[in-house]
């Protein structure tokens, strides 16, 4: 739980949440044609349901943020671009969203997409 | 001579050699514009750096073409699209470069250009482009490049030449880029256009421009948001006929018509930049004095006028050198792909010592006014390079600097100097075209090879580190750490030195500060002179407030 404390009590942000507005920036993210699970095993058990937070992984322990984000990214473009975009948005609405600083975000390549047009 | 190169490019057939030289107008055009794309950038993440990417995008783009030779126009937009890839950097410019990418198959093998094919072009860009992404965010540069695929297509059909779907192509870009607030929230929030968009549109606008001979190293007749319209750059360098800054808000009786709006005020002055917001427009322009009141008696004719400011922009510079002391610093300049280093600095004597040694940018800042983390970046966001290392040179900076690394898609190194010292020291071993983790890490070592050593004055009483301090006193940090009070300024130097083992050294650098009197300086050099006979004393003007001497030891 991600907290912070003010005059009328406590507000307490579970990983999950988090998850999902990174999940929604990763997938706004030039590049990014899809997420992909840390494990199969994971993968198929989430396959199951419709879940907002697939391929994403939020940390916390107790001081920071740490988010770790499974991209596939499209065949062709600069993977080191896109990654780093892929971070700076996420950090960026996490961060805006939350009001807290996020201390890393670690971009995951899980694979290429390759889509022929001819 | 102009009429005559529009004949030449559009008489050509277009090839090769002719992509090549609509890429370089392209990328010219974005380059003059890079500072209008930065201002609008909000989406997805609002780092003002949209401009720089795209530029350095389509940079990495001409470098792969400028040596070719080839005139088979499909294999050079091949290459233009390989530059691309290569060079992609931020959101717009991989996504830039997807379009190329797009366009250089629908192009490939074919010798010409033509209408159809390139229509084709701008399809298989737009396919391309929006094959990138799960979900496509319209309102961007990729609605951009749909409405304008759109644009081509209806055009081609009575096109007599590939510059009449361009033509058509620019239109519908400058369009649909006004459209794009209309379709994300966000920008409409901001009061922006969209920046990739816009870069986009300066990329095809540059080209036409060079097919009709119209000049591509001044931003003329663009319009900005109001919001986007900073005049900073009017205190750089005032060239004659530019005595006064004068800008006018008016409210236009009838819509504006632009192209005379401009002429006209063409006759009267320079700099001009005119930005536009709910229907009030602002005009800038630098005026000789007998033309001061010109341009408000012509914006009367044309509607309501709002508010005027006059600034005298001879007595401001006047100003700004006095401040300065003997007048500006010449920085290192810096080549793409070089490493450029950005130091905070106390005071305008140690800003030219960093200056001499190499820094591209400085920073003002010190201990008791430290730059913030914007301040930083804005420091380094536009030079032309995308490596850059940060000497923060004091260690309330320290932090500020690694979070101005955490915020921009540059490569960005801090190499956490806690004094002025050993910021210099560090710079010694800057070789800028050398490999950047091994520069940043030769920098890094060479901060523990000087003894910095700071002279200042007590404000407050104190006891640190068993070392008992009255306010008032003189008081002398080695290495950063609190070591003696005194009740002089040599006494407290002495000290210094002595604690510092001045003795086993060679050289002893000793920068005095504004509140030091010359006379005071040459008393106390005099006296350290003495004491280390051994060792070559030299003593420079470091300008820093608040400290008496800022003092390296090697």
């Amino acid at each position: 739980m991600t907290g912070e404390t003010n005059p009328l009590g406590s507000i307490h942000v579970a990983p999950r949440a988090i998850a999902t507005i990174a999940y929604h920036a990763a997938r706004e993210s030039y590049g990014v044609v899809g997420l992909a699970h840390k494990n199969l095993m994971n993968g198929l058990a989430q396959a199951l349901v419709k879940d907002p937070t697939h391929g994403v992984e939020v940390h916390y322990d107790g001081a920071q943020i740490n988010i770790d984000v499974y991209v596939i990214i499209e065949y062709g473009t600069r993977i080191t671009s896109v990654a780093s975009s892929v971070s700076n948005t996420v950090r960026y609405h996490v961060e805006k969203a939350l009001g807290l600083p996020v201390n890393e975000v670690n971009v995951h390549v899980r694979g290429l997409r390759v889509s022929e047009l001819d | 001579m102009k009429p005559q190169r529009v004949k030449t490019i559009r008489q050509l057939p277009i090839d090769g050699q002719a992509l090549k030289r609509l890429i370089e107008a392209g990328l010219t055009w974005l380059r003059t514009n890079q500072q209008t794309v930065n201002s609008l950038n909000v989406f997805p993440v609002p780092d003002g750096d949209t401009g720089t990417n795209m530029v350095l995008t389509m940079q990495a783009a001409m470098d792969e073409i400028s040596n070719s030779h080839e005139t088979n126009f499909g294999k050079m937009a091949h290459s233009v699209a390989h530059g691309a890839l290569m060079g992609a950097r931020g959101n717009s410019g991989v996504i830039l470069s997807q379009l190329w990418r797009g366009f250089a198959r629908a192009v490939d093998h074919q010798e010409i250009l033509d209408s159809a094919l390139l229509a084709h072009g701008f399809a298989l860009a737009r396919d391309t482009a929006y094959k990138g992404v799960v979900r496509p965010v319209e309102g961007t540069i990729l609605t951009v490049s749909k409405d304008i695929a759109a644009a081509a297509e209806k055009a081609e059909k009575y096109a007599i030449d590939p510059f009449d779907v361009l033509d058509e192509v620019v239109k519908e870009a400058d369009l649909s880029v006004q459209r794009t607030p209309d379709l994300l929230a966000v920008l409409k929030e901001a009061g922006v256009v969209d920046a990739g968009g816009k870069g986009l549109f300066y990329i095809l606008d540059g080209m036409l421009r060079f097919a009709n001979g119209l000049p591509l190293d001044t931003a003329l007749t663009t319009v900005q948001p109001l919001a986007a319209m900073t005049f900073e750059n009017s205190l750089e360098a005032i060239e004659p006929g530019q005595d006064f800054e004068v800008v006018v808000d008016f409210q236009p009786a009838n819509s504006l018509d632009l192209e005379s709006f401009y002429s006209q005020l063409q006759e009267m002055g320079t700099s001009i930049q005119v930005g536009e917001g709910e229907g009030i427009y602002r005009m800038h322009i630098h005026v000789p004095t007998e033309k001061l009141y010109e341009p408000i008696n012509y914006t009367r004719s044309l509607g309501t006028i709002t508010k005027v400011s006059i600034e005298n922009l001879i007595a401001q510079m006047e100003a700004l050198g006095a401040s300065k002391g003997s007048g500006g610093l010449t920085l290192a300049p810096v080549e793409p792909g070089q490493i450029a280093v950005v130091a905070v600095s106390p005071g305008s004597g140690i800003s030219r010592v960093f200056a001499s040694l190499g820094v591209a940018a400085i920073v003002e800042g010190g201990q008791t006014m430290n730059p913030s983390t914007q301040e930083i970046i804005n420091a380094f966001e536009n030079l032309p390079t995308d490596q850059v290392i940060i000497l923060p040179n004091n260690k309330n900076i320290i932090l500020a600097a690694q979070a101005a690394a955490g915020l921009t898609v540059k490569k960005v190194a801090v190499v956490p100097s806690r004094t002025i010292p050993q910021g210099l020291a560090a710079m010694m071993r800057l070789a800028p075209d050398n490999e950047f983790d091994e520069v940043v890490q030769e920098m890094t070592e060479a901060l523990d090879s000087v003894e910095s050593g700071e002279i200042t004055t007590a404000t407050r009483s104190v006891e640190i580190d068993g070392v008992a301090v009255q306010e008032g006193q003189t008081i002398a940090l080695h290495n950063g750490q609190l070591v003696l009070a005194a009740n002089s300024v040599e006494e407290a130097c002495l000290g210094l030195l002595e604690k510092a083992h001045a003795d086993h050294f060679e050289l002893v650098t000793m920068f005095y500060g504004t509140d030091m009197p010359k006379t005071e300086v040459n008393r106390i050099a005099d006296i350290v002179r003495d004491a280390y006979p051994e060792q070559e004393v030299e003593i420079q003007e470091g300008g820093q407030p608040h400290y008496q001497f800022i003092i390296a030891i090697e």
